[in-house]
This record gives C-alpha cells, structure tokens and sequence, in this order.
C-alpha cells in the first residue's frame, strides 16, 4: 500500500467497521468515501473556476456571440452570413469544449484516489447479481453510490458557506454575461408578442 | 412549481436507481483470479526480459517490476496535457496516449512479453488503451453533460449517432479486448496521429486561415449592417415558423426546419459518423471527440448549438457504453493512482494554459504541435508496423 494510504487507511477504514453487518458497513464506508471524493472534487473544480473565469468569460463570450449572430442572420434569411457565423460559433465551441475537459479534472481526480485504496483493501470482493450470471466489483458500488452521493450534495451544496458563495459569484457573472439566444427564448419572444 | 417537479422526479429516479442496483446484488462472493492475476502467474519468473521477479517492487497496475513513474513526473505530464487542452484543443487527448505508450514505457514493458507471455502482452494493450480513455473520457462526459443540458438536440440525428456510437462502444471492446498487441496499438495510434495532425495542419495554412478571416469579415459585416440597425428599429420582426421542427422522416432523407429554413440529412451518414467516430475513441482510447463538431458541420451544416447538444450526447453515449463495456464486460484492470495524479496535472494544466495564451499566438501554437503530431505519428506508425521507430526517443 502506498504510504499515504498507509497513513489515512485508518480512518478511512472506521467508516467500514461502524455497525458490525458486514455488507451494510461496505455500503455506509463505501457511501461515506463516495461522498468525500465528492465534496473535495467540487472544491477544486471551484478554485480552478475562479482561478481561470476570465478566460472561460473570453470564450463564452465569442460562443455567445457568432451564435446569436447566427441566429440573426438565419432569421433574415441571409444563408452567407449564417454560415460564416454558425462556423465561428463551432470553432469557439470546439475550443471551450476542449477547455471545459482540461477543467472537468479538477472535479475527477478524487474519485481515482478512492478508487486505488477501494482496490487495495477490497480488490478480493465481488458481488453476485440477481438472475444473472455475472459478477461486479467494489468499483460497481463506489460508482452507484458517488451518483447517489451527488444527487443529495447538489441539493444542500448551495446551504455550504463556501459553496454558496461560489454560487453568488456565478450568479452575478451570468447576469452580466451576453443573453445567449436559445430556442426557448426565442419561442417565449414569439409566444409573448402573438398574445 | 415545473422546475421543482422536473427536479424532484430526477431525485426520485436518481434514488429508486439506487436502490435497485443494490438490491441486484445478490451477495458478497470472494472474487475468482481477475485476468491480472491470471496472466502474471502463467508468466515465467525471473529477472530476464519477458519474465516477472515476484519479489521486485510493484509497479503499473501491481505488477512486480514493472515500470513505477515517480508521481512528479505523471503530474507534470499531466500539466503538458491539460496546458494543451486549454490552448489549442484536440492534441491534448494524443499527448494523454503518448505519456503512456512511451514516457512512462508501458509499452515497451508490454512488448517483452511478447513472446514469453502474449496474453499479458495483450492485457498491457488493453490496459493502457483503457488508461487513455478513464484519462480523457470521464473528463469529456462531465463536459458533455454540460453541454447537453444547454444545447439543443434534433431527436433523430441524436440517435443515430448515439445508435452508432452506442454500437461500437460495445462492439470494439467485445472484439478486440485480448486481441491487439502492442506493436499493433501503437502503429494504429500513430496513424490517428496523422489525422490529428492533419486537421491541425489545415487550419495554419493560408487556405484555412483565409476562410476564417472571410468568415469574420462576413460576421462583422451583418452584425453591423443588420443588429445595429435592428437595435434602432420599431419595426416588428415577421417571426416566420421558429424552433425546430422534423418535417421529414425517412430511411434514406430527414428534414427539419428552423426558423424557415430546411436541413437535412441522409441518416446513414451520423450513424456510420458516430459508429467511426466512437470507434476510434474506443479502439485508440484517445480521439474521436473532435471529429463530432466538424463532422456535424458538414453533414448537415447544422446551427451550432445544435451540433453542441448533439456532439455532446454522441461523446456521452458512446463514453458511457465504451467504458462500460471494458470496465464491467471485458473487466480490464485499471491503474487507478496513475490515472489520479495524472487528473492532477490536468487540471494545473487547464489553468496555466489561459494564462500562457496571452502570450504565445495560436497560430505558433499549432504549427509546434503539427511538427509534435508528424514527428509522433511517423515514429509510432514505423514503430508498430515495423518493429522500430525510425526517429528516436519513441
């Protein structure tokens, strides 16, 4: 076991030993793990956020912009315009897609960790599923239960201090940031004026 | 009161998944000698090449003796890669490949076991394949889940190339885990390079930057001629049919329109695009996310934020099945902690690469990783088809 492991593998372990019921501690440690691998991959992804908003700004800024142009342009009917447009708005999106990647390992990594001491401690457990001939291991489990794990933080994520400022400080960009025309929009518009 | 329900019924779906797949496992069984274990014990022990020294120090994947790249350096490869997914894009996920075939010598570990033992040869292929897509594939789920929810879908394009990538992700797995050693890998991988290398190519030549310059030109010239003008007017717009609407549905013809005007698209083509696409992606382990957008592009010269809802769900769908498919059908072991620390670079990576942008041009940027991308690919593909590379260090 990797030395680091060997020192948090104890209190990592007690959340396995809580009830005595073997499979009920699996799922609570498992679920507990889960839910920290979790909590610390939201905390990253937000100082990478607030470390590089500018540039994430910059490039949402030329998706907002040649898209909306785009839209325009194909609502007055000029094909030249549109194309040239809609292919800036795709090159823009290319390059934010790409960005959002390289970002989206800020919020990854703990689960590899968690992974690598589950494989360590419980490689030798597999679980049988019902009606089937098949068999899944404990990375089966720590995924179910990371979903379940993120359903529930989103919901008293923004009650967090920190997190609720992270959300204020995104609430606040957004209302400055360029309206990006979408369908829903446009069809309220219509809706609104035909009434 | 919609939202909240809308919400709520993801809450409940979310729980009830839950529970039933816990309540599908039947019991806790000990588990049967995983493919790794099997391998290494039908190895021949010893300190030669192809051999393994049961009392050497771990390496990848646990394997005695093999190769155990100092944590610093993953991170910093990691760096490299996250620092070029930010500035330019798609080169991140080939850069993402080469520090596992070649910077950390996974590959050539592999290879010496050719002959002594080519189902762990062929398992190490796997591996690393794996390691690849784990790398760049959960972080483009995560992406795409966001674009997803932002963009736009046309239903039936989405499923054809979800259809196609489905496909794949479950067939290339299913026919080719165990199969492909690492000469083979790596030969194919440098050919993919070349691809990527060539879109790249493209857009520093004169050609590619002219017709960005003309769409730019072209751009500015509506927005001024016609937003500004519009921005002053009180005329109200003649909204003619809006949103998206299928007007056709056909084997070999689909048709919607926006905003008046019609697209279409042969069905055949996203599902072929999306099974090809998703295949590379599966097969490689890198690549195959860049190629949706163009490809989207120019199949139907679709608005753009259709092209990202639909890319987005393509890149979901086959990532998922991919990944589930070697993870729980073929059970391909996992190096876990080289994937972690990797992850780590990564995202250092993905915050420098803003910063450096600013100043070094884009352009330069692109035109090092063409020669990166050439030098690799020719290395690689002579590598794998030929036993050995003809430019060093590969």
């Amino acid at each position: 076991m990797h030395p680091v492991y060997v020192a948090i593998d104890p209190y990592l372990i007690w959340f396995y030993r809580i009830t005595g019921y073997a499979f009920v501690d699996f799922l609570i440690g498992t679920f507990v793990l889960a839910f920290i691998a979790l909590t610390i991959g939201e905390f990253t992804i937000s100082l990478a956020f607030l470390a590089g908003r500018k540039r994430i700004d910059k490039t949402n800024a030329a998706v907002v912009r040649y898209r909306n142009i785009s839209i325009e342009a194909l609502k007055a009917g000029d094909k030249k315009a549109y194309h040239a447009a809609n292919k800036l708005a795709n090159d823009a999106f290319g390059k934010s897609f790409f960005a959002q990647i390289a970002l989206s390992a800020a919020f990854l990594w703990p689960i590899f960790f968690a992974l690598a001491w589950m494989q360590y401690r419980f490689s030798e457990l597999e679980f049988k599923l019902l009606f089937l001939e098949r068999s899944v291991g404990s990375v089966c489990v720590f995924i179910t239960l990371y979903a379940a794990a993120y359903l529930i933080f989103k919901r008293i994520k923004n009650k967090l201090p920190y997190f609720k400022r992270i959300k204020n400080i995104l609430e606040s960009y957004q209302a400055g940031a360029g309206d990006m025309k979408s369908l829903d929009h446009l069809e309220r518009k219509s809706i609104c004026r035909k009434a | 009161m919609e939202v909240f329900m809308k919400r709520k019924g993801w809450v409940i779906v979310g729980i009830v998944s839950t529970l039933a797949v816990l309540t599908a496992i039947l019991y806790v069984c000990p588990a049967e000698a995983g493919k790794l274990e099997d391998a290494i014990s039908k190895t021949p022990q010893g300190v030669g090449k192809g051999m393994i020294d049961p009392n050497a120090e771990p390496g990848f994947m646990g394997i005695p003796g093999a190769p155990k790249p100092f944590w610093v350096f993953t991170i910093l490869w990691g760096v490299w890669v996250g620092w070029i997914f930010s500035s330019v894009g798609a080169f991140g996920g080939v850069m993402a490949g080469v520090g596992h075939i070649t910077v950390f010598g996974l590959a050539d570990y592999g290879k010496t076991f050719k002959d002594t033992n080519p189902t762990l040869n062929k398992l190490l292929t796997d591996s690393i394949r794996v390691c690849n897509q784990y790398l760049v594939g959960f972080s483009a789920l995560i992406s795409s889940t966001t674009y997803y929810r932002m963009g736009r879908l046309v239903l039936p394009l989405g499923l054809c190339l979800a259809g196609g990538g489905i496909l794949s992700g479950y067939l290339i797995p299913k026919l080719t885990a165990g199969k492909i050693d690492l000469s083979m890998y790596v030969g194919y991988f440098g050919l993919i390079v070349f691809a990527v290398a060539g879109v790249l190519y493209y857009e520093t030549t004169p050609k590619g930057q002219a017709s960005r310059k003309a769409a730019k030109a072209a751009t500015k010239a509506f927005e001024d001629a016609h937003i500004s003008k519009k921005a002053g007017s009180t005329d109200k717009t003649d909204d003619r049919s809006h949103g998206i609407r299928v007007t056709h549905l056909g084997i070999l013809r689909i048709a919607f329109t926006f905003y008046g005007v019609e697209f279409s698209f042969n069905p055949v083509w996203p599902i072929l695009g999306g099974f090809v696409i998703s295949g590379i992606s599966s097969f490689i382990g890198v690549g195959g996310g860049f190629l949706y957008v163009p490809f989207l592009t120019s199949v139907a010269r679709l608005p753009m934020f259709i092209v990202a809802g639909t890319s987005a769900l393509a890149v979901l769908v086959s990532m998922i099945s991919s990944i589930f498919s070697y993870m729980f059908f073929e059970r391909i072991p996992v190096d876990w902690l080289l994937i972690g620390t990797e992850l780590i670079g990564i995202f250092i990576g993905s915050i420098l690469g803003p910063i450096t942008s600013k100043y070094i041009p884009e352009i330069w940027l692109k035109r090092l990783f063409v020669v990166l991308a050439l030098y690799v690919g020719i290395g690689y593909t002579t590598k794998g088809f030929l036993g050995y590379s003809v430019l060093p260090g590969l």
